[in-house]
């Protein structure tokens, strides 16, 4: 009796660490979302408002508006850094001369803080003194002075930018992990069938990468929903609002305006987004399986 | 059918020689095995033929014309891996259909020559399932199957029954065979093992390191191997082969005195197969020893005894039973080979 009780006892651990840690501030905000919050007239939570908060931003333009940002932000970013990951994939996985050295490089912007990536694209893209700026003003003359970060189109590009290369590293390396996994003789098989390369990568590798461009995609997805830091230290939100994410809008609301209740809110619409994202990856990711291993 | 021609054909891989400089000719229709253990450079004297491989020197011609710098696809050639190479994402028919629809055959003639090579190949059940949802044996066929839907001019086959349980595995091997009758393709077979190779070749091609080291028929190479390597690679149970010496026309080792037609001389490997040895009871037989160990076979025992450091076998009949210890006669059948080597060289004396 005694040895099977003992399990559960060790678990109670971790159990209350994730309780405390987790499970407390995720109920508390949902409690907070249901409430009216100023944080500037009370310490402590008011009255129950009911859904007021979630009827407030459905109807809110700046919500909206965040909410627009953030879904050209996270498709642009996911497809290109998806695409960029998986070419680079294809051109590295074969072992070169320089094999190491290109995978220690590549790795090299993953390393760095999201936060520094803004500040650092920011100063080089400067139209005064940045370095990228200047150059492409100097191969592109019509570029020259353009004020990258003061132009809505362009500053969302940006902001684009510094995350895809952030983040297609590490896609490169989870596309080379599937690549590896593939059986070098379906692709030998198809070179002997005729197939061009082109053909071998559509036809057959992409096909068989399913599983791990889905689970990048999601990963991607989710992390791109969250996209904080860079907004804070490239642009700021601006030119505007117009690379003002949801995250950051929230931060605004919770931080600047002190509305606690509806910041809440609009976590809990960011998290259930993001449930329903992961919800919708895990049953297409039990489906691949299950076709695959049928 | 087209005939197959290596010449002077070697392969490096930065210093490493895999394949030494050699030629190889494949006659057409010819169903050749390039036997050897793991590591000799069968695969990758396969993959050059495939053109899955550069070559560092010489030539490959196929149907006369050369071919080096041809990719796979051009060198009308259908291959079978060892663990199948199938599309996991396609279904049978769709794997089957591959390669008639990259080479531009109208969909009406693709679909009536699936059907008939999944027919052959008995897999008409089983068109609509995935490789996923069949056996090795299954799996096997679709390769097969694959390989000989466009009837190319060379089939290589690249150690195809390996990954098959025993049983299916001499199923197949029939099945094999009775495709070559029925195709007359050129073939050419990887693989180690030796039964497979005797059973299936037209003529074998034995490697050791990179080189081939005799060309022959099954026939010939099992009575009369070139050299010791060949001698103790070919047969199951393997030959007998005893370290001894020849003095007054009598190989002799601890336990072992044969009457041979060779010079005296030190460092001399006799051979004989299991199957050429009888046992008997007359005490002064050429080979005796004291009874090691009995292995029932089902249609025979085999017979292994010792004396010293050697070990001889001998093919009994399924009855035969005795002590283990106990002492134990063996001697050569009329008209036996005894094959003789050279200890140190290795090659054929005699």
């Amino acid at each position: 009796m005694k040895d099977r009780l003992l399990p559960y006892w060790l678990l109670i651990p971790a159990f209350v660490i994730v309780l405390a840690t987790t499970i407390y501030p995720l109920a508390h905000s949902l409690i907070t979302s249901l409430r009216d919050w100023d944080l500037t007239k009370s310490r402590r939570p008011e009255g129950f408002v009911g859904f007021d908060n979630y009827v407030y931003a459905a109807s809110e333009s700046q919500f909206l508006n965040s909410l627009w940002v953030t879904f050209v932000f996270v498709i642009t970013s996911v497809i290109l850094t998806v695409i960029l990951a998986m070419a680079l994939a294809l051109l590295l996985r074969r072992k070169g001369p320089m094999h190491t050295f290109t995978r220690i490089i590549l790795i090299l912007p993953f390393a760095m803080s999201p936060a520094l990536i803004g500040v650092s694209y920011r100063f080089m893209f400067n139209p005064e003194f940045g370095v990228l700026a200047k150059g492409l003003g100097a191969i592109f003359p019509a570029l020259q002075g353009v004020p990258w970060l003061a132009d809505p189109q362009l500053a969302m590009a940006i902001l684009v930018l510094t995350d895809v290369w952030h983040w297609t590293p590490y896609m490169t390396f989870m596309c080379l992990g599937g690549l590896a996994s593939i059986p070098r003789e379906t692709e030998e098989a198809a070179r002997i069938d005729g197939a061009s390369n082109l053909r071998i990568v559509f036809g057959i590798i992409l096909p068989q990468m399913k599983g791990v461009i889905l689970v990048m995609a999601v990963l991607k997805t989710i992390f791109a929903l969250k996209m904080f830091d860079q907004v804070v230290t490239l642009t700021g939100g601006g030119p505007g609002t117009s690379t003002e994410t949801l995250a950051y809008f929230i931060f605004n609301v919770g931080f600047r305006w002190f509305d606690m209740g509806y910041a809440s809110a609009l976590a809990w619409i960011l998290t259930a987004i993001m449930m329903f994202i992961s919800i919708w990856y895990v049953r297409m990711l039990l489906s691949e399986r299950k076709m695959a291993t049928a | 059918m087209a005939e197959v021609r290596l010449v002077d054909i070697e392969k490096r891989y930065g210093g490493f020689l895999a394949v030494p400089k050699q030629s190889l000719t494949i006659h057409e229709g010819e169903f050749l095995v390039l036997l050897g253990p793991s590591g000799c450079g069968k695969t990758t004297t396969m993959r050059m033929i495939a053109g899955l491989e550069d070559i560092t020197a010489g030539d490959i011609l196929i149907a006369g014309a050369r071919v080096n710098d041809k990719p796979p696809k051009d060198r009308d050639i259908a291959m079978v891996f060892q663990n199948y190479g199938l599309y996991p994402h396609m279904t049978v028919r769709q794997n089957i259909d591959y390669p008639l629809k990259l080479r531009g055959m109208n969909l009406a003639d693709r679909k009536a020559r699936v059907l008939e090579t999944a027919a052959k190949v008995e897999l008409d059940a089983l068109l609509d399932r995935r490789p996923s949802e069949l056996s090795g044996g299954q799996r096997q066929r679709v390769a097969l199957a694959r390989a000989i839907v466009r009837t190319p001019s060379i089939f290589l086959l690249d150690e195809p029954l390996s990954n098959l349980d025993a049983k299916l595995r001499v199923t197949m091997r029939a099945e094999l065979k009775h495709l070559h009758h029925e195709l007359g393709v050129t073939t050419v077979y990887v693989t180690h093992d030796q039964m497979e190779a005797m059973t299936l070749a037209s003529r074998v091609a034995v490697m050791r390191d990179g080189r081939i080291v005799q060309l022959d028929t099954p026939k010939k190479i099992y009575a009369e191997p070139a050299d010791l390597f060949v001698a103790g690679f070919i047969g199951s149970p393997s030959m007998n082969l005893i370290d001894g010496h020849i003095s007054g026309g009598l190989f002799r080792a601890d336990g072992v005195e044969l009457p041979v037609d060779l010079a005296d001389r030190d460092g001399v490997v006799l051979g004989i197969r299991p199957e050429e040895l009888d046992i008997t009871h007359d005490t002064g037989a050429a080979i005796s020893g004291k009874l090691y160990a009995l292995e029932l076979t089902g249609e025979s025992t085999l017979v292994t005894l010792r004396n010293g450091p050697s070990s001889v076998c001998a093919r009994g009949h399924a009855d035969f039973e005795a002590e283990i210890d106990s002492p134990c006669h063996l001697k050569p059948r009329t008209g036996a080979r005894i094959h003789l080597f050279d200890r140190e060289t290795g090659e054929r004396l005699g």
